[in-house]
């Protein structure tokens, strides 16, 4: 026996905030902007929006429906749940994916996480006194991002591998600090812990934002070059290109973004939904959790990153900083930015406890499947659960944070889990939703307890539109990017073992599976979906009457 | 900035904005159980 069936949701705002907690992460407001502005500004809105109501949030929903039916049948994870939904083993071990992929993405997320926390401490002694990033503001501007980039690269152990540890200085403390503060949160349990923290972790957020918002939106002219002004640096993220348009690429481009924004595909939604009860909606409770994304995402990272940008660095400094990707715009031009807005230290105290809150919000949503799928598959209690989640947290985030040479184990696990992997998820989820839960009893399920009606085209989007969408993209991935990732790791030792330890990772898993499978049938659950959960009246005939309550036993 | 983007921010702003307040507005004045 487990305590998993005493884990639920304190409050419906609470599982909205963990869910949108889980989705708003550092790609909303470092990534986002920069996809927008690369790919046709303003007009890039257009695909972007068409996007979110036909791709995102339809899937969302599809995952939502899932979770809260597999926790009915007495299951929490994503192996157990697929097995339910697609009835049998095949999917059970695919819902692996489930798993692997926020226990993966863990592995590096913690690392950003301690960056995030790292910087926003150097601001603060800034404050009171400190050298802070050492950044001369007295310089050129080619001069003050080198030593950006010279602090970024120290930080973070660019440098060679095994730097992090042997020197055992503040980014291996904030690395520790992190890892902690996750373990605590979720040992504490779903509603003590990551409710908890996510209902005050979103609103802090916001507020940080809003302030950084306003202060960037109020910056005077840059004195040296007139043209570099507020309304100038949101036109280059939000003047449209309407011929980008008409580039397939562009439409990809804003699917891609939407997908990867709202977490689907990621194995976290149809864990939390698991502990939803039957009535607890989930139309109205997905749509509201990607509105907050929405909000953080278009509403603040569209405002905030490349305005202040511009408005310092001018056009082509901000196009040099869309190039340097997430982490070049966020570690190494935004540092740039703050050394010479006024309150800057204050404001990059801000930005970096934002980044800080969004980050840690979605580790702890990375961590709670994993547990829920060793304590149901072990039938272990939740500290010897979280020991052993802590441990494999700890053994994978080591690889990365030993290897951080190039950010090579940490590119290679994102690549391959937190890019290539969501895709493959989502498709499989979507599927087997659509194809063999079927659509007339997704529908019904989705709308029990619904506070809204889900429009009929929606379904028809599920079943034909988003599943061709993304075995399109799975198709052009493994004809255009496979071949030069495979090259890519007979070059370079460190990527090809991190994904040999990718495999190590997915064989516990696979055994994980296969005692947890045997584990259920022993206990009399409905491994494979064959019958209705148990606070549903099942059918009459004695052949297809489950044992009494088994579903209740996990 | 052109008017088409000042367009185009405030189209965009407005309706995420818009649909965030709407859902928790009836998320918080839904009934309870």
């Amino acid at each position: 026996m487990t305590e998993q069936a005493k884990e639920e949701w304190g409050t419906r705002l609470g599982v909205i905030l963990a869910v949108a907690g889980s989705a708003v992460g550092l790609g909303n407001f470092l990534r986002f902007p920069g996809q927008a502005a690369a790919n046709g500004g303003g007009a890039f809105m257009i695909p972007y929006f068409c996007a979110l109501l036909v791709l995102g949030i339809p899937i969302g929903w599809a995952e939502w429906t899932m979770g809260r039916y597999g926790g009915r049948k007495g299951f929490h994870s994503a192996p157990a749940i697929m097995g339910v939904i697609g009835k049998g083993r095949v999917a059970r071990y695919l819902g692996i994916i489930g798993v692997l992929i926020p226990l993966g993405v863990s592995f590096y997320y913690v690392f950003i996480e301690a960056w995030c926390l790292g910087y926003c401490w150097q601001y603060v002694e800034a404050m009171f006194g400190g050298t802070g990033l050492g950044i001369d503001t007295s310089a050129s501007v080619d001069e003050q991002t080198k030593a950006s980039s010279a602090f970024f690269g120290e930080f973070t152990g660019q440098s060679a591998n095994g730097v992090i540890f042997e020197q055992f200085g503040e980014t291996a403390l904030f690395w520790l600090a992190v890892i902690s503060v996750n373990v605590f949160f979720v040992f504490r349990g779903l509603s003590k812990g990551i409710e908890k923290f996510c209902s005050l972790a979103m609103p802090a957020m916001a507020i940080c934002a809003a302030i950084v918002l306003i202060r960037v939106l109020t910056l005077p002219a840059n004195p040296d070059a007139p043209d570099q002004t507020v309304a100038n640096g949101l036109g280059f993220m939000w003047n449209p290109d309407f011929t980008a348009l008409a580039k397939p690429q562009t439409w990809m481009a804003a699917a891609g973004q939407i997908f990867f924004s709202l977490s689907v595909g990621f194995g976290v939604i149809i864990n939390y939904a698991s502990y939803l009860k039957k009535k607890d909606d989930v139309v109205l409770s997905g749509l509201t959790a990607s509105a907050t994304n929405e909000v953080f995402e278009v509403g603040f990272g569209g405002m905030i990153t490349l305005t202040a940008s511009f408005v310092f660095l001018g056009l082509s400094g901000t196009i040099g900083a869309v190039a340097g990707g997430s982490f070049g715009l966020g570690f190494t031009t935004l540092p740039v930015v703050f050394a010479h807005m006024p309150l800057g230290n204050l404001i990059g105290a801000l930005w970096f406890f934002m980044l800080f809150l969004a980050a840690i919000t979605s580790s702890l949503s990375m961590y709670q499947p994993t547990l829920a799928f060793v304590q149901e598959a072990l039938g272990t209690n939740r500290v010897k659960s979280t020991m052993l989640v802590t441990l494999l947290g700890v053994v994978g985030s080591s690889w990365v944070v030993w290897f951080s040479a190039g950010s090579v184990a940490l590119g290679t696990i994102d690549d391959w889990v937190g890019t290539f992997l969501i895709v493959v998820l989502a498709a499989i989820q979507v599927i087997l939703f659509g194809w063999v839960f079927g659509i007339e009893h997704g529908r019904k399920e989705a709308h029990t307890g619904a506070q809204l009606h889900i429009p009929p085209v929606v379904w028809f989007i599920i079943k034909y539109v988003a599943p061709l969408y993304l075995l399109i993209t799975i198709g052009r991935f493994v004809w255009e990017t496979l071949p030069t990732w495979i090259d890519g790791l007979a070059a370079n030792p460190v990527a090809r073992n991190t994904v040999i330890l990718i495999g190590v990772v997915i064989a516990i898993l696979c055994a994980l599976v296969f005692l947890g499978e045997k584990r259920w049938r022993a206990l009399g659950m409905d491994v494979d979906g064959d019958y209705p959960p148990y606070d549903e009246a099942p059918p009459v005939t004695p052949a297809s009457t489950p044992p009494a309550d088994a579903s209740k036993r996990a | 900035m052109t008017t088409s983007g000042i367009v185009f921010m405030i189209l965009s702003l407005t309706f995420v904005w818009g649909l965030a307040f709407w859902c928790f507005r009836k998320v918080l004045t839904a009934p309870k159980d």
